[in-house]
């Protein structure tokens, strides 16, 4: 056809390009989804009866509000220790930030397992008993052993929050650093005290930065609450752990607890969620 | 040296010098801005417009010599011996009343406009929120922008933004005004109106002392110019004279 002819066609309909190799692929992992399924599926490996039974048992519901309150305890307290630690990183003074490069290396460098079975057995043994006296009494107001105060719950929260503190600190650290420094000048020009300024500005928009990243933090520790059943804490994998033991419904037990561990995400992200809709980042 | 001698200068810079480590930003700086009067500073990129401004709210120290704002002694104590660096409150409430505005206008990102022109009255000055709101809403209204009072920085031009951080300075009601830079982040069109601003800010007499490289702020708003050169004061002429007959080879 020759070129004048193409430029005086009349209007002609567009077609694009198919994607045709992508639909392929998309074919294809359909396919190994469903195979996959099916195969687990006719293998009966959860009986879905007895994972109904459980799914409700009380025992189980309490395991998951222990690790739900383990894992948010544990959140809460280490971003005030990585508060604490990110602060003195960047504070310019050596000795500050030696101890808080230190505490993030050896916190973040152990496997959470060790420290938790460390912190349930050390603490008792660096500190036989614990003392509270008043001044100008003979007898102490308070004085027990130590293994009596360190239950299960806080050797599993103290180990949780001080690991989890060493990583939310480089989050934290990340945050401040990513605030522009002229947003620091204009504040402190502005008449703000160092501490005004943190408050106003470098706070409210490290915080703003940093909501991702300890979502995905706070994920992490629910799952890693799992670890306190190591030291007998009663969160969920430990109940059903101590419930297939009994009974050998291994497979359905292990499902349930999934089951709860995937409510708790969906609860972390929610809260996620709303966080970045309430604290946009502008 | 003063112009006004019965009259205390606005801003009195001494003898100042300012050296890191190795290189000098400038040595042995001396000038007077008196009450009311705009001066620009001028010169070539790193002749240290920059770092003498940031010097004199003590954001950057000084190496040597002393600045003065409306009397006070700018950052230092001064002792028999030494001059002795203040307090952080202490440096705080002395910039309080030196108003600064910045090259990339630096308007906090999670304020509105608004926020951030009561950020100053209400967190340093502790005034009441109402009275914080009613004293923006005028300064807004001055720069042009009291329609956008609830827009974020993000949704403003850049020369929108500025006259936002102009205001947010206003609001403190500050006896010197500093500029670094007012409009070298902007394209000429939006530099227009941030320099109209400026304009109106020296005809209520408003003191200011501006780093600049925009000729239209130096030879249509500023009274004086202080022309810098390789760390020192190379000529420091009335505006109209400079421009009509400078004395210094590089400023010709």
């Amino acid at each position: 056809m020759a070129m004048t002819d193409r430029l005086s066609a009349p209007e002609l309909p567009i077609v694009h390009r198919r994607r045709w190799g992508a639909w392929l692929l998309g074919a294809v992992a359909l396919v190994v989804v469903v195979t996959i399924v099916h195969a687990a599926i006719r293998a009966r490996i959860v009986n879905l009866g007895v994972f109904a039974d459980y799914i409700f048992d009380p025992l189980i519901v309490m395991g998951a509000v222990n690790a739900l309150m383990l894992g948010t305890l544990a959140l809460f307290i280490a971003t005030i220790i990585g508060f604490i630690a990110a602060l003195m990183r960047v504070s310019g003074n050596p000795i500050l930030v030696a101890i808080s490069a230190t505490y993030v290396y050896l916190f973040r460098g152990t496997p959470m397992l060790i420290q938790l079975i460390f912190w349930f057995n050390a603490v008792p043994i660096m500190f036989p008993s614990i003392t509270i006296s008043l001044p100008f009494m003979a007898e102490p107001l308070v004085s027990t052993p130590t293994t009596s105060l360190v239950t299960p719950f806080l050797a599993a929260l103290a180990g949780l929050s001080l690991a989890e503190g060493a990583y939310m600190s480089e989050i934290i650290r990340a945050g401040i650093l990513a605030v522009d420094k002229g947003q620091r000048a204009a504040a402190t020009a502005l008449g703000m005290t160092q501490r005004q300024v943190l408050a106003q500005v470098v706070i409210p928009q490290a915080g703003r930065i940093i909501i991702p990243a300890a979502g995905n933090q706070y994920i992490m520790l629910l799952k890693s609450s799992s670890l306190a059943s190591a030291i007998g804490y009663l969160e969920l994998l430990r109940v059903a752990t101590d419930i297939y033991s009994s009974n050998f419904q291994v497979v359905e037990l292990l499902a349930v607890a999934a089951f709860w561990y995937l409510v708790m995400t969906a609860f972390a992200t929610a809260i996620q969620t709303v966080l970045e809709k309430v604290f946009p980042q502008r | 040296m003063s112009t006004a001698p019965e009259q205390t200068p606005a801003v009195s810079v001494v003898g100042v010098s300012k050296k890191w480590a190795a290189v000098s930003a400038f040595t042995d700086v001396s000038f007077d801005v008196p009450q009311g009067e705009v001066v620009a500073l001028l010169g070539p990129s790193g002749a240290g417009k920059s770092t003498l401004l940031r010097c004199v709210n003590h954001l950057e120290t000084i190496s040597a010599g002393r600045i003065y704002v409306h009397g006070d002694l700018i950052g230092y104590r001064l002792g028999d011996q030494a001059l002795y660096e203040l307090s952080d409150a202490e440096i705080s409430r002395q910039r309080q009343k030196i108003g600064m505005v910045f090259q990339h206008f630096n308007l906090f990102k999670h304020m509105t406009a608004l926020q951030n022109v009561m950020s100053g009255p209400v967190h340093v000055l502790q005034r009441p929120k109402a009275q914080a709101t009613a004293l923006a809403m005028d300064l807004l209204d001055k720069v042009g922008l009291k329609a956008k009072a609830d827009a974020y920085p993000s949704e403003l031009s850049g020369g929108q933004q500025q006259r936002v951080a102009i205001a947010r300075a206003l609001a403190m009601q500050p006896r010197v005004l500093l500029l670094d830079e007012p409009t070298s982040a902007l394209d000429p069109e939006l530099a227009q109106e941030v320099v109209e601003t400026i304009r109106k800010l020296a005809e209520e007499g408003q003191t200011m002392l501006i780093a600049t490289h925009d000729m239209g702020i130096a030879r249509d708003v500023a009274d004086r110019v202080i022309f810098m050169e390789g760390g020192r004061i190379a000529e420091d002429a009335r505006s109209k004279d400079f421009f009509t007959a400078p004395k210094s080879d590089r400023a010709r």
